[in-house]
């Protein structure tokens, strides 16, 4: 039984993460008044793509042919440490919050080396950026599981969310609120969503995340298109989980359907924020994050302090 | 008549006379409304303090709100010592004016409608009984009086009001901080909030107070009101104010509004003190605050080429030696107390003929001014004396308040405060009195662009002479009458003779 | 725990921070009018359930000042000086921002020291004072433009309020109402100020007002 409620949420991901970008795409044009791509477009893509071959630049090295997959596997290795609200982790070690940061910066650290790696200015470009926000960004989600970790007094992800976000937030509600906008700007930073990116731009000055992986094509893409939407899956898991302190022992497979649900609403938010904003001017990208981890420091700071 | 009705009457009188200068009068009749509605205000706020000083213990109006010792007396006997001459002084600085075509009707209304204004206020903290009340006048004459500096506006008036509203308002902003310190500390002694923070309820009941909170309040307030009074490190705004005001304005604030401030301090001094146990911490700070102020403005003395500017830091100066006579109580609080006399005469006499003389140079530039003393006569004359004066020549009062404050550091054989006095008072000395030969003989500068501003006359020579005998005769026999209101304002911050 | 109050207080902490960041001067007197507000609304949180008459009108007075009257003069001030956004200030916006979490972080400390929390309605309110207090006081010292100088010092008055709501239970009316002319009194000679510094200078860069020295 406890098998099943662990692993359920890790397949949910493996199956489901690409259609989050669906929806998001798909609200999106319902706003706009479109009818928009199928919501399974992205599974489409995926199968197209794998079954291409794949041209190399002459320029390249093997980092750049390594780092989709291993962006690729650092990804699909913190899918099991993250929890299903109300239970508890696949993978669940005391520490496991430092592993899942250290998973994201090393797929993070995978593409910028190959974006580094192709030598084109553009590339150069973008894998800059893209450090220097996630130099801000981090910190932010650090101090928001920071907080977690403080109230539950854990630093397992498994054990710091089912059992101790409801009672924060009865007890720190202000708190709570603080560190979930924190992660959510975290989020739409991270998946280079607006205001921060704008994924379908076709302006590589602008890019940040898209004009990085511009060389790539066939099942390398396919790699990084799937490790994208399995990313937007693991920080939309971990918002769900704080925002919804759901728990019932009598049925814990449903809490996976409880993270379904919570992921497919948090792709809606995406979808419509993206809709009613525009993108930011790069030099302001700083700030908001500097602010996202404001919220986070002040929300540990609180939650220290009751 | 009920002696409550004295303090009513001192009060509404400004207020007002306020009102009264809002008519269309032309800029002359606005000036004699000045002139005469302040000898009207001094004379109807004198019954009360004549009363304290015959031998009252306190005036006491308003359920208590309003009250009258000897401390405040001797505040507001100063206080018109200021005011009224710098009335009559002001009609003549703005005369020069009017008649250059300078002053407008609108800039007199202004003006004399904020000068009541700054006088009603400064009268009520004086007279306010509660700490609040207090705080809300302080407050009140900061805003006032921010306007007069700017009463011409030149690019440095502008400068030197924001300066002077931004570091006061914060200043004062500390001080209500303090303020609500002594507020909580007054939560255990059972009194209704509406009167716990009178002071004759703070003092009856100071065993009841928390002292830490006393005490950390005690600090804001110091801060918050010593900002106001020009203590130093809070220094800055005011050599800005007072150079860039107008001289009469220039000599209010230097006599009025400065002593204003430190009697807040004043106040707080005893309870401070008693609550924390008599141990001299309250008083230390002011010793070292005093001392701080004496020794920064001695130095930059040294580098003044303004002589308004002189005359501002010289005002530090002299601050500082109230807060250290104060601060080293006893005899040093009976000495403070006749300091605040002797520069309450001298300060606002260098302002006035430093004023005309400015006038009549078109520049307070030291090294365009000199032989003033043949140059302008009974301006010249004044200013000489009352830098001579300041800088505590004998025979003098502040001669005579100096050497007491000397002595009772020596009685108390605070060496160091000793040293530190007598080199700042050196510095000071050194730094003025060089100034003052060359203001006086140095006959290489150019002679005065406009000698009509500094004609003599009948009103010249009172304004100057004056202050100037009442300095010497006080210095050389000081009536009993006078000090024995000396005495009793200094035994209220823990004075003795 | 009240959680109004410390809903209000989180929502002061933020305004402060957003006060911190912006360069915009009509979203900086927009902010103050928001924290005006909840500290109008702040002393009704704090009595909770049966809401006396003094406190109910002392909250409107405060909330119609704060919030209505102090923004509406500034932001006239604001669009008389012809200046939108502060220029050049002397630390950035960022960096102000971490100082904002700092200062917190500083405040909880400060706070952990002193003996006011524990009777105070919330553990929120002193830190909270003094971390507004602490943000005035640098607007009033890394800014440049007179404007924000008025917002420091308004946000000063702010957190020196908060600090009183929690450790004083009754400063009489009387002083209170004082206070808060004087505040009115305040905010208005200082819009005057502005606006007569502007038509002197062209400019409200109160940095540029360094002719005096020495």
């Amino acid at each position: 039984m406890n098998f099943w409620q662990t692993i359920l949420p890790v397949l949910a991901a493996l199956l489901l993460a690409p259609l989050l970008p669906g929806v998001i795409a798909r609200v999106k044009a319902a706003v706009a008044g479109r009818r928009g791509p199928p919501l399974c477009q992205l599974y489409f893509d995926l199968w197209k793509l794998l079954r291409k071959g794949a041209v190399y630049s002459r320029t390249t090295t093997w980092v750049f042919r390594a780092a989709p997959g291993i962006a690729l596997a650092a990804l699909l290795c913190a899918l099991p440490l993250l929890p299903a609200p109300g239970a508890d982790a696949l993978v669940s070690c005391s520490g496991s919050m430092f592993i899942l940061i250290g998973l994201l910066a090393l797929a993070r650290f995978a593409t910028v080396a190959a974006a580094l790696d192709t030598g084109s200015s553009f590339e150069g470009m973008g894998g800059s950026r893209e450090v220097q926000f996630a130099a801000l960004a981090e910190p932010a989600v650090l101090l928001a599981l920071a907080a977690l970790a403080r109230a539950s007094g854990t630093c397992a992800l498994g054990g710091m969310f089912a059992g101790t976000v409801g009672p924060l937030w009865q007890t720190a509600a202000p708190a709570v609120g603080l560190l979930a906008v924190a992660l959510g700007i975290v989020l739409l930073a991270e998946n280079c969503r607006i205001p921060f990116d704008d994924p379908n731009t076709h302006l590589e000055l602008t890019m940040i995340h898209e004009v990085m992986v511009l060389d790539y094509g066939g099942p390398d893409l396919a790699f990084i298109l799937y490790g994208a939407a399995l990313k937007l899956w693991v920080f939309g898991t971990l918002l769900v989980n704080l925002l919804v302190p759901w728990q019932d022992a009598a049925r814990p497979l449903a809490g996976t359907g409880v993270l379904i649900v919570g992921l497919v609403a948090v792709a809606i938010a995406i979808g419509l924020i993206e809709s009613a904003l525009a993108r930011l001017r790069l030099l302001k990208v700083p700030q908001l994050l500097l602010g996202a981890g404001a919220l986070a420091g002040l929300g540990l700071l609180l939650i220290v302090r009751l | 008549m009920v002696p409550s009705f004295y303090l009513y009457f001192a009060l509404a009188l400004p207020a007002l006379l306020a009102l009264a200068t809002l008519l269309r009068l032309s800029p002359a009749a606005q000036l004699r409304l000045l002139a005469f509605g302040t000898a009207g205000v001094a004379l109807g706020a004198l019954p009360a303090v004549i009363r304290v000083w015959a031998g009252c213990d306190e005036i006491v109006a308003a359920q208590g709100w309003l009250r009258l010792d000897a401390l405040g007396a001797l505040h507001v006997l100063l206080l018109l010592a200021v005011f009224v001459p710098a009335a009559v002084y002001a009609r003549r600085y703005f005369g020069v004016e009017i008649a250059a075509g300078e002053f407008s009707a609108g800039a007199a209304r202004r003006f004399a409608a904020l000068w009541f204004g700054a006088l009603a206020m400064m009268l009520l903290v004086l007279l306010a009984n509660n700490l609040g009340i207090m705080w809300v006048g302080v407050e009140a004459t900061t805003l006032l009086t921010a306007f007069l500096i700017c009463t011409h506006r030149t690019a440095g008036s502008l400068e030197a009001m924001w300066k002077y509203l931004l570091m006061c308002s914060v200043g004062v902003a500390v001080a209500f901080m303090g303020i609500l310190l002594i507020a909580a500390a007054t939560r255990h002694t059972g009194m209704p909030a509406t009167s716990a923070l009178l002071w004759t309820n703070l003092m009856a009941t100071q065993g009841k107070l928390d002292p830490a909170l006393v005490k950390a309040g005690f600090l804001f307030l110091v801060v918050g009101f010593g900002t106001k009074a020009g203590l130093a490190p809070m220094h800055n705004w005011l050599p800005d104010a007072h150079s860039q005001a107008p001289s009469p304005v220039s000599a209010v604030f230097s006599g009025c509004l400065l002593n204003s401030a430190l009697y807040c301090i004043l106040r707080c001094l005893p309870l401070a003190e008693g609550v924390s146990g008599n141990t001299g911490w309250a008083r230390g700070v002011l010793v070292a605050l005093g001392l701080l102020s004496m020794l920064v403005a001695a130095g930059l003395l040294l580098a003044q080429r303004d002589l308004k500017r002189l005359l501002a830091y010289s005002s530090v100066e002299h601050i500082g030696v109230m807060a250290l006579g104060v601060g080293l109580g006893g005899l040093g609080a009976f000495a403070a107390m006749l300091h605040m006399l002797g520069h309450a005469l001298a300060k606002p006499l260098g302002f006035f003929c430093a004023g005309t003389i400015g006038q009549a140079y078109g520049t307070h530039d030291l090294r365009r001014i000199g032989g003033v003393v043949r140059q302008a006569p009974p301006w010249g004359i004044g200013l000489v004396l009352s830098l001579l004066a300041l800088i505590g020549m004998a025979p003098g009062v502040l001669f005579l308040s100096e050497l007491l404050v000397l002595k009772a550091a020596v009685e108390q054989q605070a060496w160091w405060t000793v040293g530190l006095y007598l080199a700042a008072l050196a510095v000071a000395f050194i730094a003025v009195l060089r100034r003052a030969i060359a203001l006086g003989w140095d006959s290489s500068a150019p002679p005065p662009e406009r000698p009509s501003a500094a004609a003599a006359g009948a009103d010249a020579w009172l304004l100057t002479i004056l202050p100037l005998v009442l300095l010497s005769v006080l210095g050389l026999l000081l009536p009993m009458g006078l000090a024995e209101l000396l005495l009793r304002a200094a035994m209220i911050v823990g004075g003795a003779l | 725990m009240n959680h109004i109050l410390d809903t209000l207080l989180v929502i002061l902490l933020l305004s402060c921070f957003l006060l911190l960041g912006t360069s915009r001067l009509a979203a900086a007197v927009r902010m103050t009018a928001v924290q005006g507000f909840m500290i109008g609304l702040l002393p009704l949180a704090i009595e909770g359930g049966e809401i006396r008459l003094r406190v109910a009108i002392l909250a409107a007075l405060i909330a119609v000042l704060k919030a209505g009257v102090f923004p509406w003069l500034l932001m006239r001030t604001v669009r008389s000086a012809g200046t939108t956004h502060e220029e050049r200030p002397l630390v950035g916006y960022g960096l102000s921002t971490l100082l904002g979490v700092a200062a917190v972080g500083a405040a909880f400390w400060l706070d952990s020291r002193l003996p006011f929390s524990a009777e105070a309605h919330s553990k929120l309110v002193v830190p909270v004072a003094f971390s507004v207090m602490a943000t005035g006081l640098f607007l009033m010292v890394a800014r440049r433009t007179a404007i924000c100088q008025v917002l420091g010092y308004l946000t000063l008055e702010n957190g020196i309020y908060i600090f009183g709501l929690a450790i004083v239970s009754g400063i009489p009316m009387l002083v209170e109402l004082g206070v808060l002319m004087d505040m009115f009194v305040a905010v208005f000679v200082m819009g005057i100020a502005i606006f007569r510094i502007s038509r002197e200078f062209d400019h409200i860069d109160a940095a540029q007002l360094t002719s005096l020295k020495g």
